[in-house]
């Protein structure tokens, strides 16, 4: 069960490389979508699966018996509602570029690069 | 000496004003501060004179072992004479030089060159190597603004960056071999780098060393084959020149060889490759000096040459060349400083420098000519000036020395050029070539002769009654160096030695020189080659390369294109890890089988499945559909092994997304056209599936590991009894990992504000929304729906800390209800029913959030500790909830703001 969750998990790394490594915008949202979930699932496996049952103490019970890791789990909740805000926050500057430049292809956001360092600058000792 | 040095700064700050006030006398005003402190180490002599050192020393930075150490030896104490004393003379001379500038230049080179002073006094006078290489640098920086004085011309700037250039360069190599002495020594006092110069020589970093310190010493002195900055630096104003650029800084290079010279001693090769390149400076400065076409540059390629004398000096063995090194840097400093004087007059006085225009100015410049005379008989090494004297030091430190005869010769032939071009000067411009000159645009001033003639003179004097600064400089500083006291034996006449032989085959082929000048300059000028093999052009072209080849590389590396950067992020991440791997010649270790479970692998097969159409869909919409079904596979997966709080979180993450991103993709265009060639994807698809199959080796690897980790054991078991709470996860969170839980809030909320401010609406006057048109049964469950929902969330909200639930979910739930009624009613109608703003709700959650840690604080314990109230009639309380409350409300407001914000201007 471990190595075909770790299959699946990668697979949906790499699907989500594929995807960022595309020059639209909009599907580089989605893979980094992806890429969280994917992630996600492989830190699951860090805390070992196995058992099904949940980190929850049992009423009478003092401390946890056997079940999933409750570490592993507390980190993902928190990775998960970071991932989402990380791929809403670009869905808006996605949005913003589409309005301001009226383009979802990474080629032609540059406004950055041009930014860079002027030629003249350079030809102070030509 | 502290004082001295402070005084020598403010000084330099607060004089120079006077030139604000004062027109023509202000040079002899400010001269006061050199002259003061000329005064002051001249009352010192008694010290040094007995061959004490003085120390002083405070601490600044014990930590990484810089000390503010200062001491005055012999060698410092000439330097510091030297330096004050010149600079008076240079200060009274600039006061009648720069009398046509305006009275704001003339502020401002007052207080370079007294800031200069400061900054040689501090080199010459430092005892930490950190604190001497901080003036060096001071030195270099200073005379570079001087050589650039005259900002306006394009000459005097580029001549001013190439000394920058050059000398920063030592600079760094200075710096280099003072942190490898720190690294073997474990301290950065001169004095015991000297004392270990063995242990420094036989260290492994040894070599290193020396040849920093070689190279920072050439590029300061400028020893071949970086000499060609100082023809240059002669940009600067005469003053300036004959202050830095022949009498001190252009000597601090051979300050450090003689401080060091025990150090390269020791090393094999180090006298051998001193002496070398000081012959060679010798040779090349000697015939260029005798090519040279103006005044100035023929001053600056012998004191090219002088400096390769006190260079092969310092190279030599025996304590007759230290004699001769000391008497020839006075000798040396006194006329070629008179000289530069000289020379600024005639400059001044007729615009003119070419020495073949010039001449027959003695009748118009009498005591220029006088000064210049007296100088260039020094510098000819004539009796009984100052000058002769060191001279026979010079040959009978040759002699004596273990040497070969070629230095010998090469001496010989240089000082008799030296002859040559002192002979030039004084009566080609003075003497020859009748009166060409009847205009005048400056005559002369007191202040313009006197410092010259007073050098002149000081130049007799000393070789006549050499009794004083013999005893109080010449003696001391020759001990300083050498390592002990030396017998020094000044006199104009010694007898019929081998030397007085040399000086007479000198002074004779100078003579030839000088009534041949004419045809030898006018040959050598012919030469090409030595303007095409100029090191100077080589040094620019390097420049000019080395500005094009980064051009050219940030082109290269800065392409602009984010695919590729990525694809060099991933590939870069795969073929370390690949490396790592094969590196360590692991084989991925496989965990037990287990039995496979066919539902849940099932589940998984269709999330990697939707991951595979994510990528092959050709509609964005597609590949979002796509992607959710994976987002859902995902979370039915964590539901099936034990996770029920990640697989709610995800739920409501996965509804949010698709409602969120609907919204985009209702703005941009759904059908992309391919932004990658089929090769690209091929390569990309590869780089992607090489870093999975990383991934797959590196996790099957890890869960083969031992099982369980301390930090869950912890957790399971203090859960309740120290957070009360049953569901373990939720207590990490809003218990033991709270500051951690703060954090990722706080990201939230910003993420929250920003996203607002991306989306604010200009003009809120726009238009309403009109209301969407939807199926009214949607309307109607949905009103239903949106409401059950909220209960819901708040349900998980408060069960959370024992049942699965919590402040994320909670808030995930509780967008998604208002989600659903901005679906079927609209933006507006959601935003009503809200009525707070979605930030409003964030700057509560947090406020919520940062409070709930103070009670804890307030009971004297740790911040964000959380306290109970368990009453027996009542659900338990807890400041954990207040905080849950706050993430739940952080969460809600962020999704809120992101919702609205999408939608609105979606539907723009």
């Amino acid at each position: 069960m471990t190595i075909l969750y770790a299959l699946t998990g990668a697979g949906i790394i790499g699907c989500a490389i594929f995807m960022i490594l595309s020059r639209n915008l909009v599907r580089m949202l989605l893979g980094l979508s992806l890429l969280a979930t994917g992630t996600n699932l492989l830190l699951f496996l860090a805390g070992r699966i196995g058992s099904e049952q949940p980190p929850i103490i049992r009423d009478g019970a003092k401390a946890l018996g056997v079940s999933a890791d409750p570490v592993a789990q507390a980190l993902i909740l928190t990775a998960i509602v970071i991932g989402f805000a990380l791929t809403v926050m670009l869905g808006v500057l996605v949005l913003r570029a589409w309005r301001s430049g009226g383009t979802v292809d990474a080629r032609e956001v540059d406004a950055a690069e041009m930014v860079g360092p002027a030629q003249e600058r350079d030809d102070l000792h030509g | 000496m502290f004082v001295i040095l402070l005084i020598s700064l403010i000084g330099a700050c607060v004089m120079p004003l006077a030139a604000r006030v004062i027109g023509r006398g202000a040079g002899l005003v400010i001269a006061l501060l050199p002259i003061g402190l000329l005064a002051a180490f001249v009352s010192m002599a008694p010290v040094v004179e007995r061959g004490w050192v003085l120390g002083e020393g405070r601490n600044w930075a014990p930590r990484i072992g810089l000390d503010l150490t200062l001491r005055l030896d012999g060698f410092s104490f000439l330097f510091c004479l030297l330096v004050t004393g010149i600079c008076a003379l240079v200060v009274i001379y600039a006061g009648g030089y720069l009398t046509g500038k305006p009275r704001q230049e003339r502020t401002r080179f007052f207080t370079l060159i007294l800031l200069f002073q400061t900054a040689m006094l501090g080199t010459v006078l430092a005892e930490s190597l950190l604190v001497m290489l901080l003036f060096w640098e001071a030195t270099s920086i200073l005379s570079f603004l001087l050589v650039g004085f005259d900002s306006r011309s394009a000459r005097a700037r580029r001549a001013a960056l190439m000394a920058l250039q050059v000398t920063a360069f030592g600079g760094l190599m200075l710096l280099a071999a003072v942190l490898m002495i720190g690294h073997v020594l474990g301290s950065y006092s001169m004095a015991e780098a000297v004392r270990q110069a063995e242990t420094i020589a036989a260290s492994p970093l040894g070599t290193p060393i020396v040849a920093c310190i070689l190279i920072a010493a050439f590029t300061k002195s400028a020893q071949f084959p970086f000499h060609f900055w100082l023809p240059n630096a002669m940009q600067a104003p005469t003053p300036a020149s004959a202050y830095l650029h022949s009498a001190t800084m252009v000597k601090l290079g051979i300050y450090l060889l003689a401080r060091f010279e025990p150090v390269f001693a020791a090393t094999g090769w180090g006298r051998g490759v001193v002496v070398t390149v000081a012959c060679l400076t010798m040779l090349v400065a000697a015939l260029q000096a005798l090519r040279a076409e103006n005044f100035k540059s023929a001053l600056a390629y012998s004191t090219i040459a002088s400096l390769g004398i006190l260079t092969l000096l310092v190279g030599l063995d025996g304590p007759a060349a230290t004699v001769a090194m000391v008497g020839f840097l006075l000798a040396h400093a006194l006329y070629k400083a008179a000289l530069f004087f000289c020379a600024g007059v005639v400059l001044h006085a007729t615009g003119q420098q070419n020495l073949r225009a010039l001449g027959g100015l003695a009748r118009v410049l009498p005591f220029t000519a006088l000064a210049c005379v007296g100088a260039s008989l020094s510098m000819a090494g004539i009796p009984p000036f100052i000058g002769f004297i060191s001279k026979e030091f010079l040959f009978e430190a040759q002699i004596e020395s273990s040497w070969e005869t070629a230095p010998l010769a090469i001496a010989v032939i240089v000082n008799a050029a030296m002859v040559g071009v002192a002979g030039v000067v004084t009566l080609r411009p003075f003497f020859l070539g009748g009166a060409k000159h009847r205009e005048l645009r400056n005559g002369e001033s007191l202040s313009l002769v006197a410092p010259p003639l007073l050098l002149a003179v000081a130049g007799l004097l000393i070789s006549l009654d050499p009794d004083w600064i013999t005893r109080v400089a010449l003696r001391p500083a020759v001990a300083a160096v050498y390592g002990r006291a030396v017998d020094v034996d000044i006199a104009v006449w010694h007898g019929l030695t081998p030397m007085l032989m040399l000086s007479a085959v000198v002074i004779g082929i100078g003579a030839l020189i000088v009534r041949y000048w004419r045809q030898i300059h006018i040959r050598l000028r012919g030469a090409e080659r030595f303007d095409r093999l100029a090191l100077e052009k080589l040094w620019e072209r390097s420049l000019r390369g080395l500005m094009h080849g980064s051009r050219a590389l940030t082109g290269w590396v800065q392409h602009g294109d984010l695919r590729r950067y990525l694809l060099v992020v991933v590939g870069g991440m795969a073929a370390l890890i690949a490396w790592s791997v094969i590196a360590a010649g692991a084989v991925p270790r496989l965990p037990d089988a287990g039995t496979l479970r066919l539902a849940p692998a099932l589940v998984a097969l269709v999330g990697l499945g939707g991951a595979v159409a994510a990528t092959r869909a050709q509609s964005l919409f597609t590949a979002m559909i796509a992607t959710g079904l994976t987002g859902f596979s995902i979370a039915l997966t964590f539901m099936l092994n034990g996770a029920p709080d990640l697989a709610l979180t995800q739920f409501a993450v996965e509804a949010l997304l698709v409602v969120l991103l609907t919204a985009l993709l209702m703005a941009v265009p759904l059908a992309s056209p391919a932004t990658r060639t089929p090769a690209m994807r091929r390569s990309d698809a590869v780089v992607a599936g090489v870093m999975a199959l990383m991934l797959v080796a590196g996790i099957v690897d890890m869960a083969a590991g031992p099982q369980g980790s301390a930090a869950s054991a912890f957790y399971s078991e203090m859960s309740y009894l120290g957070g009360k709470g049953h569901n373990v996860v939720n207590v990490i969170l809003v218990d033991f990992r709270a500051f951690d839980t703060l954090g990722e809030t706080m990201v939230i909320a910003m993420a929250a504000v920003l996203a607002r401010s991306l989306l604010m609406r200009r003009g809120r006057a726009a238009q309403e929304a009109a209301q969407p048109s939807v199926h009214f049964s949607f309307q109607a469950f949905g009103r239903v729906l949106s409401w059950t929902l909220l209960a819901a969330s708040l349900v998980i909200l408060w069960r959370g800390h024992d049942q699965p639930g919590g402040g994320f979910v909670g808030g995930l739930v509780a967008a998604l209800s208002f989600a659903l009624l901005s679906l079927a009613y609209g933006v507006e109608r959601a935003e009503r029913t809200l009525r707070a703003g979605p930030l409003t709700l964030v700057g509560i959650g947090m406020a919520c959030t940062l409070a709930s840690g103070l009670p804890g604080l307030i009971a004297g314990r740790p911040y964000l500790t959380h306290l109970w109230w368990e009453p027996v009639w009542f659900p338990k309380l807890g400041t954990t909830m207040i905080f849950d409350l706050g993430v739940y409300l952080v969460v809600l407001g962020a999704v809120l703001a992101f919702l609205f914000g999408l939608q609105r201007e979606a539907t723009k």
